[in-house]
């Protein structure tokens, strides 16, 4: 299944690995979200997780980004088994090596686009300079310098995506988790975004889309289809981009 | 500390950013303050003249009429002047002053008005030299009885100043009074006695004159007048066994301002009822704050998904929406009790009152907001703490 891709990737540093991992929804009438999966994700991969509906890769983003915990197996980021840690270790675990993209972006309505960035790193003990100087950086970063104090109703929907990508990266985080990052976007912006994906790939990072689309799958170096909970496929593009 | 200024930052941020929730949040503790801070001063303010007068009198004159200890009528009771020393060397008492009032003078400030003064007397009060120091009253003209009229029974007096502008006297004019016939210097005038408004129309002189005048056979008076600062009313109580000594003279004390004071308190039942009021008044904004916030946490029940996610900790959110909690008590109460200071102060000048407010009141009852504020935050605030990211981001 995914085991060729997983070999061929070890010899790389493995950032976040899913070991036997089940998901079962529900006691009475239980329901297999997801069922024994294995998967290691490696520092400079840029990878989907493509499936149809019910498939089992919202179960998969929330397990890899630490919102939720697996039914049975172990999930590890940075050599850490994130079931035994409490919801305090967790969650600082999860600020500083994860970071989020969503369809609908969710940007807070009353901050302005250097404000939601900033959020991201709150509690954290830096200067107020300090944070606003990092979070002009990552709207720099996707070329949203001049919109920084816009709040997102007054963005499009693009530059809203492209905020929230600069959220997400303000951190340096290991891994980038993007749930259907281009869901709500036309094909220009659309690809804007990959674009800027593409070019946040760095040897010390990792970066996962989960997507229904096969065109945006097809962007990227390695794609894990994913059927009924299970990984059907995994697979490497033929010629790495 | 950093991590608390970033809370309070946010709590700010969240709180300005819809600004007619809090303000609809804000109206409970405020109403609440402003009500009771209003009604307590206004009951107060009602008051605000005798707590006035209170305040000027003090608390602490003991007024000691003499008692015949076998309870005899028509007597002329007196304190004998030896008990009024033992009196002065109470270690709680400061000043002392003796008088009696002697009867049957009438006291003309001039001829013509024989017949009025006759119907209507002047008193005349044979007095030591210590009366203006004990009743704590200031001479407004001339000056008071001193020892050298004592030595040479100089035919002097003091009058009140009630009598003062009844005879047209000014001040420092060289005018004499007739006392039963008897010419009479007025070297001074006392001014208003507050607790005995009776020495404002009479006229003072000393005991050596009285002696040497009206027939009285020695220097006691019937009535002392004692300052004590500490234990007032432990002095109060001793004082008629250190006039008698088991002897057959005796006294018996008041401690005049009770009265002003009793009248001064009699509506404490009212005021806590007014407190009860405004305490659930303040209880119905704590349920207002809970409920407005509970809804709130609904509301940005994304937000708090989305905090999560950027690896907020649960107790952090809790703190968030404390802190915002925190934030609707202390501004509420702040302003209420400025809103409640208003109302006193618009009353105060409508109906005339001595405006009586207590800023440690005010702080206290702002203190309280802030504590039923923080109560009323822990539902939402543990609620948008046990929020799961999953859920209120809705992957997918």
């Amino acid at each position: 299944m995914g085991n060729e891709t997983q070999g061929s990737v070890s010899s790389k540093r493995i950032l976040l690995a899913l070991e036997g991992v089940s998901r079962i929804y529900g006691e009475e009438v239980p329901i297999h979200a997801l069922r024994d999966i294995s998967l290691g994700i490696c520092a400079g991969e840029f990878l989907s997780i493509v499936g149809p509906s019910g498939s089992g890769k919202s179960t998969m983003l929330g397990l890899l980004g630490v919102l939720d915990l697996p039914s049975t197996g172990v999930i590890r980021i940075r050599d850490v088994d994130i079931t035994k840690l409490g919801d305090p270790e967790r969650s600082q675990l999860r600020g500083e090596s994860i970071g989020f993209v969503f369809q609908q972006f969710h940007l807070i309505p009353h901050l302005t686009a250097l404000g939601n960035v900033e959020t991201a790193l709150l509690y954290r003990g830096l200067p107020r300079r300090h944070r606003r100087d990092r979070a002009m950086g990552a709207l720099r970063q996707v070329g949203l310098e001049h919109r920084h104090d816009h709040r997102p109703i007054q963005m499009s929907g693009g530059e809203q995506q492209r905020t929230a990508i600069a959220r997400a990266i303000v951190t340096e985080p290991d891994v980038i988790l993007a749930d259907e990052p281009t869901g709500a976007l036309d094909t220009s912006n659309a690809l804007n975004v990959m674009e800027i994906f593409a070019g946040l790939r760095s040897s010390e990072r990792a970066i996962c889309i989960v997507t229904h689309d096969l065109d945006v799958a097809g962007l990227t170096d390695r794609r894990i289809s994913m059927r009924d909970g299970r990984i059907e496929r995994d697979e490497a593009a033929a010629v790495p981009r | 500390m950093r991590r608390i200024l970033d809370l309070l930052g946010v709590a700010v941020s969240g709180l300005t950013a819809r600004k007619i929730r809090t303000v609809l949040i804000l109206l409970g503790p405020i109403l609440g303050v402003a009500a009771i801070v209003a009604a307590i001063g206004i009951n107060e303010s009602s008051k605000g003249d005798l707590k006035a007068k209170l305040r000027e009198l003090g608390t602490d004159l003991i007024v000691a009429n003499a008692q015949d200890q076998i309870g005899g009528f028509g007597g002329d009771p007196r304190i004998p002047a030896d008990a009024a020393n033992r009196v002065s060397r109470l270690p709680d008492v400061t000043s002392v002053s003796g008088t009696h009032q002697l009867s049957n003078i009438v006291t003309l400030p001039f001829e013509e008005a024989y017949n009025y003064y006759r119907a209507f007397p002047v008193p005349v009060i044979a007095t030591d030299l210590n009366l203006p120091e004990t009743l704590d009253v200031p001479i407004v003209s001339g000056r008071f009885l001193n020892r050298f009229d004592v030595t040479t029974g100089a035919r002097v007096a003091v009058i009140g100043r009630d009598l003062a502008d009844e005879y047209g006297y000014l001040s420092g004019e060289l005018r004499t009074i007739e006392l039963g016939g008897k010419h009479y210097g007025v070297v001074g005038v006392l001014d208003y006695v507050l607790l005995e408004p009776s020495m404002d129309s009479a006229v003072f002189i000393t005991f050596a004159n009285a002696i040497a005048d009206w027939e009285e056979e020695e220097a006691d008076p019937s009535r002392l007048y004692i300052r004590a600062p500490t234990n007032t009313r432990y002095v109060a109580q001793e004082i008629p066994t250190v006039v008698s000594l088991g002897g057959p003279d005796g006294a018996n004390t008041n401690v005049p301002t009770d009265l002003l004071d009793a009248q001064s308190q009699v509506d404490e039942n009212l005021n806590n009822l007014t407190k009860l009021m405004g305490g659930l008044a303040l209880i119905v904004g704590g349920v207002g704050i809970a409920n407005v916030m509970s809804i709130s946490v609904i509301q940005r029940s994304s937000e708090i998904g989305i905090r999560r996610a950027l690896g907020h900790k649960r107790g952090t959110i809790a703190s968030q929406f404390l802190i915002e909690a925190l934030a609707v008590g202390v501004i509420g109460g702040f302003l209420g009790a400025g809103v409640g200071a208003g109302v006193v102060w618009m009353v105060s000048e409508v109906r005339d009152y001595t405006m009586v407010l207590s800023i440690s009141g005010l702080f206290r009852w702002s203190l309280v907001s802030v504590g039923v504020a923080i109560v009323a935050g822990l539902y939402p605030s543990t609620k948008a703490a046990r929020l799961e990211p999953l859920e209120t981001l809705r992957l997918g």
